[in-house]
């Protein structure tokens, strides 16, 4: 019986002519026509800076581009063919784009992008996000250098924030992590990371690709096999964090990359999960994270109106979910007026506790279950801003741990719940 | 004068005798066959049951909303209702299987009715259970985009939906049983067409207001107000 | 067999380096003479060799291994007597190789006569034929040669309490050019040994003939305009001669010395030489095709030569510093081994005597345009010594067998100018030429096949150069064709196997004949030629039509 092959002719063809590389960075893209040029340009002088000796590839990864993304990217190929301007540099620099669909799949990409790592026997590897305006060629460095000298498998990054961007990894991720699995990673889901040849080539034979529910979160998903794999991880001070554009019906599909997978991630994770208490901190070069302070203004009115009629609406479904002291508790919030309003840290643990036994058991459809979870979002990222309006980055961080602290001490809330319906 | 009566009296008890031992042994048959489906009725329900509880069929019908309609009426879980049904419906077969041995003419046509008119029943059965889950399922997911998307009256637009596939389900269910057809379809019509009026009519007038902000929302994304920061979850 | 009396002899040349020194002593006082290399000239006949490249045998200090020279028209009394040389001299010629002679024209050794006199007072009838000065300060900003023992390029003369400049060593006295008297004597000097029947001069130190201020004093057009001279008068009165120019400069400052065929017949390809190594390294073409492609057309009369090491350090002059640093630290991680920009080892070390990777770097040598100079030893793999001073380490004694003294001389061992290399790997009762000729497979045998296959063409010494492009950077691919003939070279600079596609479409048709086996390959079509190397391995093959 034939195996199906995702890599085409061509792509392989390809890989033969790069060979075995030290460095291989992986760029999944579609359509960033408009970012992609620089950020190659970055990717390609950061190479030629830091790592000049090196053998380096950047691997494209496209989902059927048609605004020419694949052509910037391999234009910045480094060879011995005469042409007008090429940088100075020791050695060839491939470029290579592969196109594997005609849409996009972030597994899909990703794995292409393992696939290449393995057959070129890279030693260390990187992932770029196509749309980060911030990048500077220096982040190639910092996420390479524990790989190639420390001897690390997955270097996570940390950014520099606002202090209310990001609350779901703040809020949930971050904190479940940390309690779940004992590691404070901060970006379990992170655009830009690194990694060993050996982690990429381990998860690639996982049986993690032909199921339906790795289509989101594949990153994700890599950062937790990390983790129950016991390689050695550490995370890595970037820079400012930023993104394109920003729509604030965001939240819904955030939460279905982020929160389904790591839930769906429980369960076949549990012998690991279930015996660890407390946690341990990650080795971390640079600043474990950065706060910017500006003032902002928030519409605070509409977060709690979106929570409350989201308590009200959603009762029906709330009661599938959730206990009935837990339900009760949160009426009861969402009947507090605006200058109380609260949404305690024990109840949002409570919430999103409950929420992962339900999805565990399937109670209901489980795209509906994370769906439920945006307006209790909302409500608890209100409290959070409320909280630190006129906080300083201390008082942030003081906040975020006690959430976390909170979130571990919890824990066997959740393993109880967790058996007993069973 | 006593012996005519006598010889009469012997002659229809011989008669009844005679039409009894015609039909006793049918009789017997009947009963054997009753006692017989009893216990296949009972082996199939218990053999159902297990498979339902296997493929966790209470759980499948609580998603429909079934188990909470039983529970209003006070009856026993869906499994067990359903198992049940099974029981009676095999049950009665075999003693319809009996009472036709007896070769009661206009009750043969009947029984045969009957057992053409099961598998329809059926049919109707399994399209009612998915279509209540269907129902179920979209209103549900109605319901939490209209939530999360800040849509106004979310619990009406969820109730909505539910209300048309539940109807939609019904005459499909009553046309497959063959009850009613015409009626049922004529029914149909009128009220889902009423519904669509109603909704037309409300978008139209009275809920000028409600469609313009839905339809802002939907569509014209830029106006969002100018005092707000945007910030990303992730 | 009579020399070949094309006047472009030197296309075909296969040239070999030697110092009369090292090759062998044929009176026992432990150096090598002129008697002793004619002795030895049947087995360079053999090898292939069609010119001999012979360094500096003058009276000299030697302090600078002959390259100070203290009489132009004598030799040094060590390796005979000028008879002697004329006999060599004959004797070459009558197997068919010629002789090429250095010819130091910058600068002579401090103990010549010349400068005696110049030195002795400021109005000697001499004192003009160096460059005098009473301060440091001229000529500021020229870069200094031999960084690791001089500071300045001006030496203080307590004799005539004046300062004289000097490109090299301290006691190397530049001559000054700008004085019609030297340029005269200079050429009379090259008339002596063109009359006797030399073939060809390689002129040393050249760039840096006239000097002028708020220039760096090398390359200057006065240079030229000299040596045009001396080119015109040798294509007069010596037609058949050949001028090679020692200039270690980068491409575009070399091309001038070619003129327009009217100045130098040949010139070192300096910058090419640690390219090759460096492509080697990296496995990576990229370094020996660029330097190529901006290596500028030469007049069709002029020749490059070509060559992997020789007397001097393997310069690293005409590299970048990231390049030297990569080349420091994969070549000479023992910093003896560096000096003065350079790395001096023999090409065996240098390659960890992989015999792969050396039958690579000669496969380059004879196939990449230009005429190849051998340096001696290397055709049997000889190995060096770091621990004698200066670039001694690659000039040792040639190993003739494992006997006394590596077969070189009869003398005490004590009394080699040199002492013999003696290590298990490289010493001469390992590697010699007696044992190589005695093994089948020995480097000395693949040598002289290879040079074999190369005389047998005249399209690597004549021809042009086109580089194929394949996607795989470690394979150097390039057609070399001169009139209907041409030859396909590939070479895999990495030591892994490799898979190749070469775009061979415009010789459809023909059907490559590998040219060591001479046995046939798939004929070229439509499609990407598909070709599989193994480590260091190359291809020739000759493109045949039928």
């Amino acid at each position: 019986m034939a195996e199906d092959t995702f890599l085409t002719d061509d792509f392989l063809r390809q890989l033969i002519n790069v060979g075995e590389v030290d460095i291989l960075v992986g760029l999944p893209t579609h359509n960033n026509a408009k970012t992609i040029g620089s950020i190659v340009q970055t990717i390609q002088s950061g190479i030629l800076r830091w790592f000049p000796r090196e053998r380096a590839v950047i691997i494209n990864a496209d989902g059927g581009s048609r605004d020419g993304t694949p052509e910037l990217v391999t234009g910045i190929s480094i060879d011995d063919v005469p042409r007008g301007s090429n940088p100075y540099a020791l050695r060839t620099l491939h470029s290579i784009s592969t196109k594997y669909a005609n849409s996009p799949a972030a597994p899909v990409a990703f794995r292409t992008i393992l696939a290449a790592a393995e057959l070129l026997q890279a030693k260390a590897c990187v992932v770029m996000s196509p749309e980060s305006c911030s990048v500077e060629g220096e982040w190639i460095s910092k996420l390479l250098r524990p790989i190639r000298n420390d001897g690390f498998d997955l270097v996570t990054p940390t950014y520099r924030r606002h202090k209310f961007e990001g609350l779901l990894i703040t809020n949930l991720l971050y904190p479940m992590t940390r309690a779940l699995y004992g590691l404070r990673l901060r970006e379990s889901y992170a655009q830009e990371f690194g990694f060993s040849g050996r982690l990429g080539g381990e998860f690639l034979t996982q049986n993690v690709w032909g199921d339906g529910s790795a289509g989101d979160g594949i990153e994700l998903r890599f950062a937790l096999a990390a983790i129950t794999a016991q390689h050695r991880i550490c995370q890595c001070f970037l820079g400012q964090k930023d993104h394109i554009e920003q729509r604030g019906s965001d939240l819904v599909p955030a939460l279905r990359q982020t929160v389904g997978p790591f839930f769906s991630a429980l369960e076949p994770d549990f012998p690991f999960w279930s015996p660890v208490s407390g946690s341990q901190p990650l080795p971390t070069f640079g600043p474990d994270h950065e706060v910017l302070l500006d003032l902002v203004r928030v519409n605070r009115k509409r977060l709690r109106e979106m929570f409350t009629t989201g308590v009200a609406e959603l009762a029906t479904v709330f009661q599938s979910i959730l206990s009935a002291d837990t339900l009760a508790e949160l009426q009861r919030v969402a009947l507090l007026g605006e200058n109380d309003f609260e949404y305690p840290a024990e109840l949002w643990v409570k919430t999103v506790y409950e929420f992962a036994v339900s999805y565990h058991k399937s109670v209901i459809s489980r795209d509906h279950i994370i769906q439920a979870l945006a307006p209790l979002f909302r409500g608890r990222a209100l409290t959070f801003i409320i909280q630190h309006r006129n906080g300083s980055a201390e008082d942030v961080e003081n906040g975020i741990e006690a959430l976390c602290l909170e979130f571990e001490r919890l824990k066997p809330y959740l393993l109880q719940m967790w058996k007993s319906r069973e | 004068m006593r012996e005519m009566i006598i010889s009469e009296l012997s002659q229809a008890m011989h008669e009844l005798a005679r039409g009894f031992a015609h039909y006793l042994p049918r009789l017997i048959v009947m009963l054997i066959l009753a006692l017989a489906g009893w216990a296949v009725a009972y082996v199939v329900k218990v053999v159902l049951r297990s498979i339902l509880r296997l493929i966790q069929f209470d759980r499948l019908s609580e998603n429909a909303g079934a188990a909470q309609l039983l529970n209003k009426a006070a009856l026993p879980s869906a499994t067990e209702v359903v198992s049940r049904f099974v029981f009676w419906v095999v049950l009665l077969g075999f003693v319809l299987l009996g009472v036709s041995v007896l070769g009661i003419l206009g009750l043969q046509e009947q029984i045969g009715k009957f057992f053409f008119f099961l598998p329809r029943l059926f049919v109707a059965m399994f399209i009612l259970f998915f279509g209540l889950l269907a129902a179920s399922f979209f209103s549900r997911a109605a319901l939490l985009a209209a939530v999360n998307a800040n849509v106004p009256s979310p619990r009406v637009i969820s109730l909505a939906i539910r209300s048309i596939i539940i109807v939609f389900v019904l005459s499909i269910v009553f046309e497959e049983l063959g009850i009613a057809e015409q009626t049922m379809l004529v029914a149909f019509g009128i009220g889902f067409g009423a519904v669509m009026l109603g909704l037309a009519i409300a978008f139209g007038i009275g809920g000028r207001d409600l469609a313009q902000r839905f339809l802002e929302q939907r569509f014209v994304r830029a106006k969002k107000d100018e005092n707000e920061d945007e910030f990303s979850p992730l | 067999m009579p020399l070949n009396q094309d006047v472009l002899w030197y296309k075909d040349a296969i040239i070999y380096q030697v110092h009369v020194r090292t090759f062998y002593d044929s009176n026992g006082d432990g150096i090598g003479d002129f008697q002793g290399l004619e002795q030895k000239l049947g087995y360079l006949q053999e090898l292939g060799v069609n010119a001999i490249w012979l360094m500096p045998f003058f009276p000299s200090p030697l302090r600078d291994d002959g390259y100070d020279i203290a009489d132009y028209n004598a030799v040094h009394s060590s390796y005979g007597t000028l008879e002697d040389f004329r006999s060599l001299l004959n004797s070459a010629h009558s197997r068919g190789i010629r002789i090429i002679i250095e010819m130091v024209l910058n600068h002579t050794s401090d103990q010549h006569p010349w400068f005696q006199e110049s030195r002795s007072s400021q109005d000697n009838p001499r004192r003009d034929w160096y460059v005098w000065s009473n301060t440091d300060t001229g000529y500021k900003g020229t870069r200094i040669i031999f960084l690791d023992t001089e500071k300045s390029n001006w030496a203080w003369d307590p004799i005539s309490k004046s300062y004289y400049w000097h490109r090299f060593f301290s006691h190397q006295p530049d001559l000054n050019y700008d004085n019609p008297a030297v340029r005269e004597q200079m050429w009379k000097v090259m008339s002596f040994w063109l009359e006797m029947g030399v073939d060809a001069f390689r002129l040393d130190a050249v760039p840096y003939l006239v000097e002028r201020e708020g220039t760096n004093c090398e390359n200057l057009p006065e240079t030229h305009a000299i040596l045009k001279d001396l080119r015109r008068r040798l294509d007069e009165q010596f037609p058949g001669r050949m001028l090679l120019a020692e200039a270690n400069q980068w491409p575009a400052d070399l091309r001038p010395y070619f003129g327009e065929g009217d100045e130098f017949h040949m010139a070192f390809h300096f910058p090419l030489m640690p390219r090759m190594f460096m492509g080697l390294k990296l496995e990576d073409r990229k370094p020996i095709t660029e330097i190529l492609q901006q290596t500028p057309e030469i007049p069709p009369t002029c020749q490059w030569s070509l060559f992997l090491r020789n007397h001097d350090e393997l310069t690293l002059e005409m590299v970048t510093d990231i390049e030297r640093d990569y080349m420091y630290d994969a070549y000479a991680e023992n910093k003896t081994m560096r000096l003065n920009l350079g790395i001096r080892r023999r090409l065996a070390p240098l390659l960890d005597n992989d015999r792969r990777r050396i039958e690579l770097m000669n496969g380059m040598l004879m196939s990449l345009p230009g005429t190849p100079i051998i340096y001696y030893g290397d055709e049997i793999g000889m190995g060096d010594n770091i621990n004698l001073g200066d670039r001694n380490g690659v000039r040792t004694p040639m190993q003739w067998s494992g006997g006394w003294n590596g077969g070189f001389s009869t003398a005490e061992p004590d009394r080699l100018y040199a002492p013999l290399i003696q290590n298990p790997v490289y010493g001469y009762p390992a590697v010699n030429v007696l044992s190589q000729l005695g093994s089948g497979h020995s480097l000395l045998h693949w040598m002289q096949s290879i040079i074999a296959v190369r005389r047998s063409t005249a399209v690597f010494g004549r021809g042009s150069i086109e580089f194929l492009h394949p996607a795989n950077h470690r394979i150097l691919a390039y057609v070399r064709r001169l009139g209907n003939e041409s030859v396909l070279v590939v070479n895999n600079v990495s030591g892994t196997a490799q898979a190749v596609e070469l775009d061979l479409r415009r010789y459809k048709g023909n059907i490559p004949i590998e040219m060591f086996g001479k046995n046939i390959f798939p004929r070229v079509g439509d499609l990407p030629y598909l070709l599989t190397l193994g480590p260091y391995q190359f291809f020739w093959f000759r493109l045949r039509r039928i």
